[in-house]
């Protein structure tokens, strides 16, 4: 086929103005908003109430009290705080079973781990939706290059180990107001142990990783107030604390657990 | 009339005073909403909405419909119109997403009121056109779909599409190893076996022990495997809730969008009414229920354009159902009324069970609901007479390639092609008589029928002919020209033609002009 100027032209104009719709994308209020939206929108939308009120809009696959927005701080939004804002990060090799693994994959695990609850199909309208609102945030990002403030800070070397005992003072101290002196939570705040809590799966049962979260996070409205071996302390204490079973070892348990709840 | 209409439209409860049985009735009832429930929970798998749409279809339409109608019909969800809901909406919104459901709702209030407008117009009766092997063809058709439908869920295999299905099957022979997930498979397996076993020992409730022998299975799996390793997908937990009260979501773009819908709509009601009146019909013949057809069809429509409202989609008759509610010895809606009821209470109970059912498990009821659908036995049925035969392997095998909603074409347009053949053949006798030949003349004698008049007049021209048409039932305008043509004609030749006729028949064809020009006899 020979392709004239013409044609150029008008791809040109076309891939200018796709570029163009896609910086100038509606927020999510003005989206909120609209009386119809389109497919990618609404599922946008969908994925939006999905993270900020999982427990009513996925409530299919969730097993504890959590929001997705719980830990995703400000719908996945807030840097430092695990944002959402990365689907050029995906999908990623996995040499152990031979497959690229897409943001499909995260979200379900997301939710079998974090929410302890059941991995939904891959094409599960929820999965869907929250795909196309990750896809949504990460308007703008540069494929394969890691958006700033992904994930949590990683705590640098204190020299001592997490001291369990320690962190109960400062939980008690701290963190007991909001997250209730059993770990519970309060009316409005999440629990952070116990049956509701996420699972010993979930990434959160990280000792480096919650700490991290809890350091740049925690308490909320006065982040960065601990010291990185408060937060490492604390972050060991609630390692400890009584939480769903991790459905990958204990099966026997998480049959009881279920059935039980 | 606008009594009769007022009449029909409100609940009569009739046969509430009419001695029946209330326990049986209501035992019934129970049986019914057991059996529905895994039917509405697969049935919402195949019109791509959340398992508790179905559940609630199975509340409310059964109980709309029986409420408003007059027969021990169950209806409620149904295969074929959940297999047409789902291919209507799926080119408009991503499954089960909040604009699908939007559509969804909207496709079934437009074949609520298509169905109100057949009630008005006294549609009823046209479905009697629609030849019963059409039917069975398009029933063996949905069968087909669905054990397709529950291979893809069975076999695990929901991201994948083909144009038609032997593309399907042979990809999944050839790469089974890679393709199949075998813990779905023998959950999927359990099932059925299940199923085909139970059977035997009890007809009647063998879904069910389908069912148990499935999640069984599937609690045994997940006790071994974890569920990232066995990647099954579970039912999940269902937000239910005793009074799901929706306003479906309507406005200019929807209705812009869902024109598109229209095509599907009409199909829908058509196909949902014509399942729901041979139900009907049968129970008219085998029992003596007062049963008023108009009145159904109101019901139903009524029920359908209803059911968004209760955050159901929409449903029909179900033959399975109102068989093992006929067979139980139901004779009185109150049987449906308390099924509706009875579901309502069962799946509250039975909610936090069936989180962990595994979609594998209702897939191979799935598959058993419509193997039984395609039965040897009407291929048998209908292979004696070879238009019947031809209609109902027409529809099937357009079904199995195009999909039902143009199998439900080529079934309507067959049944009256078939019908109009028939009706147009006349019966024709020549006997030689006093004064030239004597036609006699069998059948309906119109547009469509009056060529074969045309050809035996030729064969005889240039002879006095006397046409007898007392036997003939109808006569039109055409038929009528026909014979003033050929009467000139002849009379310009030196011919005669007379016509034999009763007195209704006179009075008839003067209207239509005939008497001045034809010799019009008196029997
Ligand atoms: C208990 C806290 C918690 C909750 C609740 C939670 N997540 Fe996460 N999520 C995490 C953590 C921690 C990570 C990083 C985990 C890792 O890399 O192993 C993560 C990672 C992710 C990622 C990948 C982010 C990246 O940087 O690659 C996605 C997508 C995601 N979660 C989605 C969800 C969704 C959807 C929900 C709600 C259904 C949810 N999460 C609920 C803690 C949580
Ligand atoms: C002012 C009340 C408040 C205080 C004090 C507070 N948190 Fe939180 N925390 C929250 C809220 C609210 C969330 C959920 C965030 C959201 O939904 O936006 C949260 C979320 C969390 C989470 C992730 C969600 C979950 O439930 O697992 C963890 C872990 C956590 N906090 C730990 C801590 C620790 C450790 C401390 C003490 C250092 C602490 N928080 C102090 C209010 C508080």
């Amino acid at each position: 086929m020979k392709i004239g100027p013409g044609f150029l032209l008008v791809a040109l104009v076309l891939t200018s103005t796709a570029a163009h719709a896609q910086q100038n994308q509606p927020s999510i209020e003005q989206l909120l908003e609209e009386p119809f939206l389109d497919d990618y929108y609404s599922n946008v939308v969908y994925g939006y109430e999905i993270i900020t009120d999982t427990q009513t809009n996925a409530s299919r696959y969730v097993g504890n009290s959590l929001q997705c927005s719980n830990c995703h701080l400000q719908a996945g939004t807030l840097e430092d705080a695990l944002p959402l804002n990365v689907a050029g990060m995906y999908p990623k090799w996995r040499a152990k079973n031979g497959k690229r693994n897409g943001i499909g994959l995260r979200i379900r695990e997301c939710f079998l781990y974090s929410m302890d609850g059941i991995m939904p199909p891959e094409d599960a309208p929820e999965v869907l939706a929250v795909s196309a609102y990750v896809t949504y945030l990460s308007q703008g990002q540069v494929m394969g290059a890691e958006p700033v403030g992904r994930g949590v800070p990683t705590l640098p070397d204190t020299g001592y180990d997490p001291n369990p005992a320690n962190g109960r003072a400062v939980y008690l101290a701290q963190c007991s107001s909001c997250h209730g002196e059993r770990g519970e939570g309060t009316a409005g705040m999440p629990p952070v142990w116990g049956l509701n809590a996420y699972n010993k799966g979930a990434g959160m049962n990280d000792i480096q990783q919650a700490a991290g979260f809890i350091w740049a996070n925690m308490p909320l409205g006065n982040g960065k107030s601990l010291t990185h071996q408060q937060a490492l302390d604390v972050s060991a204490y609630l390692n400890l604390q009584v939480r769903p079973a991790d459905p990958r070892d204990s099966k026997f348990l998480k049959l009881l657990e279920h059935l039980l709840n | 009339m606008i009594r009769q209409l007022l009449a029909e439209a409100t609940p009569s409860f009739s046969w509430s005073a009419r001695p029946g049985n209330w326990r049986i009735e209501v035992f019934a009832g129970l049986v019914g909403a057991i059996l529905v429930i895994p039917q509405g929970i697969t049935f919402a798998y195949l019109a791509g909405l959340p398992p508790e749409y179905g559940l609630y279809c199975a509340i409310f339409v059964t109980l709309i419909c029986s409420l408003l109608g007059s027969s021990s019909m169950m209806s409620g969800p149904n295969t074929a119109v959940a297999i047409l809901i789902g291919a209507a909406v799926l080119p408009l919104a991503g499954r089960g997403s909040p604009v699908y459901i939007d559509f969804v709702f909207l496709l079934c209030m437009m074949v609520g009121l298509i169905q109100l407008v057949f009630w008005l117009a006294r549609g009823a009766r046209i479905f009697q056109y629609l030849s019963p092997a059409a039917i069975s063809g398009i029933s063996a058709g949905a069968g087909f779909l669905i054990i397709m439908a529950s291979l893809d869920s069975m076999l695990d295999l929901s991201t994948f599409n083909t144009t038609f299905f032997y593309e399907k099957l042979y990809v999944i022979a050839s790469d089974a190893r890679d393709l199949v997930n075998p813990f779905s498979l023998a959950i999927g397996l359990t099932t059925i076996a299940g199923g085909y076993l139970g059977r035997r020992y009890s007809p009647r409730y063998f879904i069910i022990i389908a069912v148990s022998a499935g999640y069984l299975c599937g609690l045994l799996v997940a006790f071994i495997w974890p569920q990232p390793h066995t990647e099954l997908e579970y039912l999940g937990r269902m937000p239910l809730q005793w009074l799901p009260l929706t306003i479906p979501n309507i406005n200019m773009d929807y209705l812009m969008i869902s024109i598109n819908l229209i095509p599907y709509a009409i199909t829908i009601a058509f196909i949902g009414l014509a399942q729901s009146l041979v139900i009907v019909r049968e129970l008219k013949m085998e029992t003596d229920q007062n049963i008023n057809l108009d009145k159904e069809v109101y019901a139903q429509g009524m029920a359908n354009f209803l059911a968004p409202f209760f955050s159901s989609f929409a449903g029909a008759g179900s033959f399975n159902r109102t068989r093992a509610n006929q067979s139980l010895g139901a004779t009185t809606p109150l049987s449906g009324i308390a099924a509706a009821g009875f579901v309502l209470i069962l799946i509250t109970f039975l909610g936090p069970v069936l989180t962990y059912m595994p979609m594998a498990a209702m897939s191979g009821t799935l598959f058993i609901v419509g193997a039984d659908m395609i039965k040897w036995r009407d291929i048998k049925h209908y292979a004696q007479v070879r238009s019947e035969l031809a209609i109902y392997l027409a529809t099937f095998i357009s079904i199995m390639f195009f999909g039902l909603a143009v199998g439900v074409v080529v079934a309507v347009f067959l049944s009256v092609s078939v019908f109009m053949l028939r009706i147009s053949q006349l019966e024709l006798k020549v006997e030689p008589g006093d004064a030239g030949l004597v036609l006699k003349v069998k059948g309906a004698l119109f547009y469509a029928s009056v060529a074969h008049l045309t050809e035996r007049f030729h064969s005889h021209a240039g002879e006095n002919l006397t046409v007898d048409l007392q036997y003939t039932t109808h006569i039109d305008q055409s038929a009528v020209d026909f014979f003033i043509r050929e009467s000139r004609h002849m009379t310009a030749h030196g011919h005669k033609l007379t016509l034999l006729i009763n007195d209704r028949q006179r009075k008839f064809l003067e209207k239509l002009g005939a008497s001045t020009e034809l010799e019009l006899v008196s029997l």
